[in-house]
């Protein structure tokens, strides 16, 4: 299986201990937007390194059951950018291991990660990404308590188990297929209490992608997503909020206010449904979360390491939002991807790839 | 004729120094109720964006107590923001005074908006301004407690001779630091909530700790009044209870109620008072517990369900420290509601509704007594004045509630210790 699984490739084990890596680029984050990057910038002829924390490269992309607009599968998109890195001499990847320190030596940065390494690199791109929202914080979800109670990630996986299987989508406490499936969305996000109050954007794009899919795969079940305002706001995203009501996903305009376990494992939601302005109640087989997000974890100890500024949500502001999109207040660190704000995969190719020229005309002004 | 004769007469504008009662009479000065109503909308809701900031999300709707209620026109706090923010909210329905204060609403709402300032806000272009209907019960009560200062027109002397017979001490003025106890309109005056006073004082006498009550000249601390929205009222109680505490030397003082506590807490001038140490009463007692100053050796064989009121559990943040307490009582087995501790429902008495007339089939003190069945207790215990009387008043209403037994915290501590006197 591991063979087979392009995602477990790795490139030269760090064994050594105080190893000396050169290269004209480090990338930290081995995700979607490190790993276009790395691709574009070896089209450039530039060298780099990627850093990844986990195991794995390719983020958490590669966890993805299907891609929307168009449906294609995340794990392609991951086993294709893979596949460029391998060919190429330019490339190096290390996984499992973290940044730890970096300091600018004679216009070198050196960067020290968790294994020892030492990364000696005229640029740094960051393209940590994000973390979803642990819904435990919100705890009238009950997520964490109620195995049946998921977060989107977890239905993700769900729905593809349900692909390799050919099977129904079944549910996690005791496998029984699911029929009833409730969404509820903004969990974690446009709320000032919980410390969120922006809107994370893709939620309710990829929470109508999941509705299509689980109705797609068993027509027989019922989906239905209980939202507040439904902002699919790009170029396909609308068709396809349009498609799944032809489909019959079930719309609830209204804020979930309690989910509560049945003896049967089913989950009772409770809410109100605002357009009639009458409460509403139902019985769902699964009730997924559809988690906002935040950025990464490591957002604050990178940006104390690198002497970045965050802004008050936590993100990483650019230097000018305008002209020097991915520029951050220190020469030669970029940011890219989903730490300057949420965006959808293809946005987050498409930052990849632009980094990747802003980091070749720093180079070409570097040299004369 | 002289003009300024004739004072009733409306002339579509305000005469210079000739200011209208506004509250006179309603019809007359409509235009300037409307400048007025409109002057607070906007102020909520552009220099605070209090009510814009609203997501109409609904998450409240089904933590309102109100909702739960099977009436016809249900009250949510998010229909009450959508009818204000279009300004069709009509001052003179009953909505504006089903809101209890309770603050369930607060804690969920994923935008922090205060919609219990709005409330205040909104019923005090009523009560003082005179944009609409006050129900007649809770204008009584406002008026009792400009003029007698509790909201019965009670006498003070009826208090005294009850302190007199319990055998209570009186703060008297000669004290250098007083330790003092405010009991609270319920506490003094209504026969039900004085048990739990005298619970409350015996408890203190069994621990040995000096104590005082601040009777003389003692009013209604002001709280339930502000909610109400007349803030002059509260402001005029706050200032005579100030001068009170300040005669009597008061360097402690120990709230019974936690309504009272809120008006200490929240509104208290704080340069005037800022000496005197105030305190929830069933803090120390907590306290005094934890500390092991008591102990309970004889067994009350009780089931009982604890019934958290709001202001302890939602704006007080006093949740564990009577649940404790209970446990530590031997033979007491705890059942919890459906509804408890920080999402417990409310009882209905808070933010003028104890004043309330309020039918059958209308009171939320019937939701917590059905919550209570349910759980196969005998015993509801609760540990606030204004429960104690609501979920009575329930009891008292229905033939199915007769076998629950309705008690204070104090009442059951005191029970305990007494029997350990023996």
């Amino acid at each position: 299986m591991t063979e087979k699984n392009p995602c477990m490739w790795k490139k030269p084990a760090p064994v050594m201990n105080k190893k000396m890596m050169k290269s004209k680029v480090l990338i930290i984050g081995g995700g979607v937007t490190g790993l276009v990057a790395a691709v574009s910038l070896d089209e450039l002829g530039i060298d780099s390194i990627i850093v990844e924390k986990e195991p794995e490269l390719g983020g958490k992309v590669k966890k993805y059951s299907r891609v929307f607009p168009d449906f294609r599968s995340g794990k392609t998109i991951v086993r294709d950018l893979i596949a460029k890195i391998q060919k190429s001499s330019r490339v190096r990847a290390v996984v499992s291991t973290s940044v730890t320190s970096a300091e600018r030596v004679n216009g070198w940065y050196v960067v020290t990660d968790s294994n020892d390494t030492q990364y000696k690199v005229k640029a740094i791109i960051l393209a940590c990404g994000f973390d979803v929202f642990d819904a435990r914080c919100q705890d009238e979800y009950g997520y964490g308590v109620y195995p049946n109670v998921v977060n989107s990630l977890e239905l993700e996986a769900l729905l593809e188990a349900q692909d390799l299987q050919g099977s129904l989508l079944l549910r996690p406490s005791d496998g029984k297929p699911a029929n009833k499936i409730a969404l509820i969305f903004c969990v974690g996000s446009r709320s000032r209490r919980l410390g969120n109050p922006y809107c994370s954007r893709i939620c309710c794009s990829y929470s109508t992608k999941q509705a299509i899919e689980i109705i797609e795969k068993n027509p027989d079940a019922s989906v239905t997503c209980f939202y507040m305002d439904i902002r699919t706001y790009d170029r396909g995203f609308e068709e396809m909020y349009q498609y799944a009501q032809e489909l019959g996903v079930k719309y609830v305009r209204g804020r979930v206010s309690e989910c509560s376990a049945m003896s049967n494992g089913d989950i009772q939601v409770r809410a109100e449904n605002t357009l009639l302005g009458k409460p509403v109640q139902g019985i769902y087989d699964i009730v997924s979360l559809s988690v906002g997000m935040m950025p990464c974890a490591d957002a604050a100890d990178l940006a104390g390491m690198l002497g970045i500024e965050r802004s008050e949500d936590g993100f990483f502001t650019r230097k000018d939002k305008f002209f020097s999109p991915h520029d951050t207040v220190k020469e030669g660190i970029f940011i890219a991807g989903s730490l300057t704000g949420l965006k959808p995969i293809k946005d987050c190719l498409l930052e990849g790839n632009s980094v990747s020229s802003r980091v070749a005309a720093y180079f070409s002004r570097y040299k004369s | 004729m002289d003009y300024r004769e004739t004072k009733n007469i409306d002339y579509g504008f305000r005469l210079k120094g000739d200011p209208v009662l506004l509250y006179k009479d309603q019809s007359l000065v409509a235009d300037e109720l409307t400048h007025q109503t409109e002057k607070v909308l906007r102020q909520l809701s552009m220099e605070y964006y209090v009510l814009d900031r609203c997501l109409q999300c609904g998450i409240c709707s089904n933590s309102c107590p109100n909702a739960l209620l099977k009436t016809e026109n249900a009250f949510t706090p998010r229909t009450f923001i959508e009818k204000t923010r279009l300004g069709l909210l009509d001052l003179n329905s009953d909505e504006l005074w089903l809101c209890t204060h309770c603050g369930n609403c607060q804690i969920v709402c994923p935008f922090d908006i205060p919609l219990l300032d709005v409330m205040a806000q909104l019923r005090h272009l009523v009560v003082e301004k005179g944009a609409g209907h006050i129900p007649a019960s809770i204008k009584h009560s406002i008026s009792s407690i400009a003029s007698c200062g509790n909201p019965w027109k009670e006498d003070a002397v009826d208090r005294k001779k009850w302190l007199c017979a319990a055998g209570l001490p009186q703060a008297d003025g000669y004290d250098e630091k007083a330790v003092c106890v405010f009991l609270g309109c319920l506490a003094g005056y209504d026969r039900r909530a004085r048990q739990t006073a005298e619970a409350a004082m015996r408890i203190l006498r069994a621990v040995g700790i000096p104590f005082k009550i601040l009777a003389d000249e003692e009013v209604c601390c002001g709280d339930t009044v502000r909610r109400i929205g007349d803030f002059s009222t509260a402001e005029k109680v706050e200032e005579l209870n100030r001068k009170n505490i300040l005669k009597n030397n008061v360097e402690t003082m120990y709230v019974l109620s936690p309504h009272c506590f809120s008006a200490f807490k929240n509104f208290r001038n704080p340069e005037a008072t800022k000496n005197v140490r105030v305190e929830l009463l069933i803090d120390l007692i907590y306290r005094l517990f934890t500390r092991g100053a008591f102990h309970f050796t004889a067994k009350i064989e009780k089931k009982v369900t604890f019934h958290d009121p709001c202001f302890f559990s939602k704006h007080l943040d006093v949740v564990h420290q009577p649940r404790e307490i209970l446990r530590g009582i031997p033979g007491i087995k705890i059942l919890e509601m459906k509804h408890h501790g920080k999402k417990s429902l409310c009882c209905g008495g808070g933010g003028g509704g104890i004043w309330r007339d309020a039918g059958k089939g209308e009171r939320l003190a019937e939701i917590r007594m059905d919550e209570a069945m349910e759980t196969g207790a005998q015993t509801v215990v609760t540990s606030c004045p204004y429960c104690l009387s609501m979920l009575e008043d329930a009891r008292r209403g229905d033939e199915k509630y007769q076998n629950m037994d309705i008690v204070d915290l104090f009442e059951l501590i005191g029970e305990g210790i007494r029997h350990e006197n023996h």
